[in-house]
């Protein structure tokens, strides 16, 4: 009898200790990270990134899940899932959903989760980030939504065998006006396309051309935002822009990932889009190839959009919680913010990792072309922002506009003029 | 009889409540919502009786897409019915040798996904830098840029399309013409009867049963799967001239988040398709031939 109670006791302390090693496996906390970088878009680095994380961590286990179309296809999934009543732990919001996420989604100030479970990060934030940085991912509400991750802003990208081949300078135009001579200049003597701008499911680069003419996308009256991109300023700028592409034919008017294609094969001479796209540029290009700094428009000063985007804290669940600043934190460690900057070309977010040893002191140097971004960041601003309901169709009316210009079916003063009333319609 | 009743309803509920729960279901939720303005989240639904309905027929935008829906039909029907059925008479009747090779040869990228064949073309078909495009500067032309030109960018997209069901409709149409009788096509044959004429009074009606669904399967099929190189190539431009019901429906309901008016648009859709299945049995139906 006793001997049949010994065994029945081997075998249950055996299962014990079976399933108790089962619990701690399963006890790290899965949580998904939804990210739109492409491959060829820091995609790479993002694994890399989760898989050291994954390897390090003893509470939390991370799933990265890449979402198509950029930003805006990431606010639809995430809205989608909302609607199913689920969302992910960690997300990254691009800057001009800013006030769309704030108004519709559920999320956690990290300064909170901080506060809460980790006392030891509790100075992390200010320690870090500077003021104006993180003004950028602050609500109207003076609420912190999240903390930014990507800061990128447009720069031209040339292609000096070309532009030496048209006997134009190297270092490019520093104007629009001068952009649009080197455009024809080179679509003459080379007879290849002189400029692509970038036409992503997003109107950034086209914020920054009507911005640099001094014009405004979107102005506050009262504390109500009304678009405004249609003024003179701005219509003039876009009208450029069009004519070069309808009547100079110097420039493109095709999809992001055609245009870039053609850039590296040599089909564009010059090629305004994000410095995020730099290491695959570098990559890719089998010619001598720079990038200098946005150009302005004569007698204005240049003003930028910051791209890229915050890492918001979206997961339900204190658990959730906890493992999302867990990541976060990893995420912006000096080691982890090098490897982004140069797995993408995103300017650092947080200071302390340009000049040190371990961060990109020996990559800056090295690398030229960041140098275009870098010293153009005190001309950095707010990406527009719709707010309310209509944020993602006031988006989608820009997109719709800047097809019918470019596309010649209506000029620039009628579809400005004509999209700005409908988006304040719907801001209404 | 009442049990046989019985069990016959019993031995139809496996495939009913499938059937309920991915069809009659949502297909009765989408019309229930078609009645509100919903973003999909906001715990408020506002009604709005038939106000997105008004608002679509009424809508520019929507007669643009119908019109698109419209050209999308010719071209596939052009390609996807008439091509295969003409094709289908020659090898079956005229050309017998290597019938089995150009089975294989049509039928081999129907099995290849649509993305994967989308994204294949956006390759091929780059303007600036795709083999096409520098195929057509060697010959001195100069390929258009048709993800951005209306018009052009109708053509491509059924093309891409055409790539996937062109091979399933050509074996189909090929079983429905090969069963015609070969004694008929002889005897016609006998009498010197010329073969355009045997295809168009003799071939045609007597496989017609299989043309009729061929010519229902490429209109109403062939705009679902136009859906995967849209949402690939263009996303419905430019400015929505490449946009077609289908995908004007899921551009509403998942891209700008108007879930009432998307509902109401697929309901829309879904009324015209089943018009055209009305005027189908009311005046084709009546004339097919069936052989059994």
């Amino acid at each position: 009898m006793n001997k049949a109670m010994g065994k029945l006791a081997a075998v249950l302390f055996l299962l014990v200790v079976l399933s108790a090693g089962e619990a701690a496996e399963s006890k790290r906390t899965v949580v998904e990270y939804w990210h739109p970088n492409a491959e060829a878009q820091g995609g790479l680095v993002v694994a890399e990134l989760v898989a050291d994380f994954n390897s390090r961590s003893k509470t939390t286990e991370v799933r990265e899940r890449f979402i198509p179309d950029m930003y805006k296809g990431v606010m639809q999934n995430l809205q989608a899932e909302a609607a199913a009543g689920k969302a992910p732990a960690i997300v990254q919001i691009g800057w001009a959903f800013l006030d769309y996420f704030s108004n519709n989604f559920i999320y956690t100030n990290p300064q909170t989760v901080i506060d809460k479970y980790f006392p030891e990060d509790a100075t992390f934030i200010a320690d870090n980030f500077l003021p104006n940085i993180t003004a950028l991912s602050t609500g109207g509400n003076g609420d912190l939504l999240g903390l930014p991750y990507s800061l990128s802003s447009p720069v031209l990208y040339l292609n000096r065998d070309m532009l030496r081949a048209a006997g134009l300078p190297e270092n490019g135009p520093d104007t629009w006006e001068s952009l649009r001579e080197f455009a024809s200049i080179i679509k003459e003597r080379t007879g290849k396309y002189g400029l692509y701008v970038q036409e992503p499911a997003d109107s950034w680069a086209q914020q920054a051309i009507v911005e640099s003419a001094g014009g405004k996308f979107i102005t506050f009256e009262n504390g109500r935002a009304r678009a405004s991109f249609a003024s003179d300023e701005g219509i003039r700028a876009f009208g450029v822009y069009a004519d070069m592409v309808l009547k100079d034919k110097s420039a493109l008017h095709i999809t992001w990932d055609e245009g870039v294609q053609s850039f590296i094969d040599g089909n564009v001479g010059m090629l305004y889009t994000t410095i995020a796209r730099r290491a695959s540029i570098q990559k890719g290009a089998k010619f001598d190839v720079g990038a200098v700094g946005s150009p302005a428009w004569q007698g204005h000063t240049k003003k930028l959009p910051a791209g890229g985007c915050f890492l918001a804290i979206t997961a339900r669940s204190d658990e959730e919680k906890k493992s999302a600043w867990e990541f976060m934190r990893f995420l912006y460690s000096v080691e982890s913010v090098a490897a982004w900057t140069k797995g993408t070309g995103y300017v650092p977010p947080r200071e302390g990792v340009a000049d040190a040893p371990n961060g990109l002191k020996s990559f800056l140097a090295e690398n030229r072309m960041m140098e275009a971004a870098t010293t153009q960041m005190p001309y950095v601003a707010r990406w527009a922002s719709f707010p309310g309901d209509a944020g993602l169709q006031a988006e989608q009316a820009l997109l719709d506009m800047r097809d019918v210009i470019l596309g010649g079916s209506e000029s620039a003063r009628d579809a400005m003029t004509r999209t700005q009333d409908e988006i304040n319609q719907l801001l209404q | 009889m009442k049990n046989m009743n019985v069990k016959a309803f019993l031995m139809l509920l496996p495939s009913l409540s499938v059937f309920g729960a991915f069809m009659f279901w949502p297909l009765a939720r989408t019309f229930y919502i078609s009645f509100f303005e919903w973003n999909m989240v906001s715990p408020v639904k506002k009604f709005v009786g038939l106000g997105n309905y008004a608002a679509l027929l009424g809508s520019p935008l929507v007669h643009r897409v119908l019109g698109n829906t419209a050209a999308y039909a010719l071209i596939l029907l052009a390609v996807n019915f008439v091509v295969p059925y003409v094709l289908a008479f020659v090898l079956s009747q005229v050309v017998k040798r290597g019938r089995a090779l150009y089975k294989g040869a049509f039928f081999l990228p129907s099995v290849i996904s649509l993305v994967v064949g989308s994204m294949i073309y956006t390759w091929i078909l780059n303007p600036i830098s795709g083999p096409v495009a520098i195929a057509a500067q060697r010959l001195g032309l100069s390929a258009p840029i048709w993800s951005k030109t209306e018009g052009a960018v109708i053509v491509v997209l059924s093309l891409v399309t055409s790539w996937k069901i062109f091979g399933y409709n050509f074996i189909v149409i090929l079983g429905g013409v090969s069963g015609v009788s070969s004694e008929v096509i002889e005897a016609a044959r006998v009498d010197n009867v010329p073969l355009w004429r045997i295809f168009t009074d003799i071939v045609l009606p007597m496989s017609s049963a299989t043309g009729v669904y061929l010519f229902v399967m490429t209109v109403v099929q062939g705009m679902q799967f136009l859906f995967t190189p849209i949402r690939v190539l263009t996303m419905g431009g430019p400015n929505y001239a490449s946009s077609n019901l289908v995908y004007h429906s899921y551009h509403e309901m998942f891209v700008v988040y108007r879930t009432g008016t998307g509902s109401a648009l697929a309901v829309i859709t879904l009324l015209g398709f089943a018009f055209l299945l009305f005027l189908e049995f009311r005046f084709v139906e009546g004339r097919v031939y069936y052989e059994s």
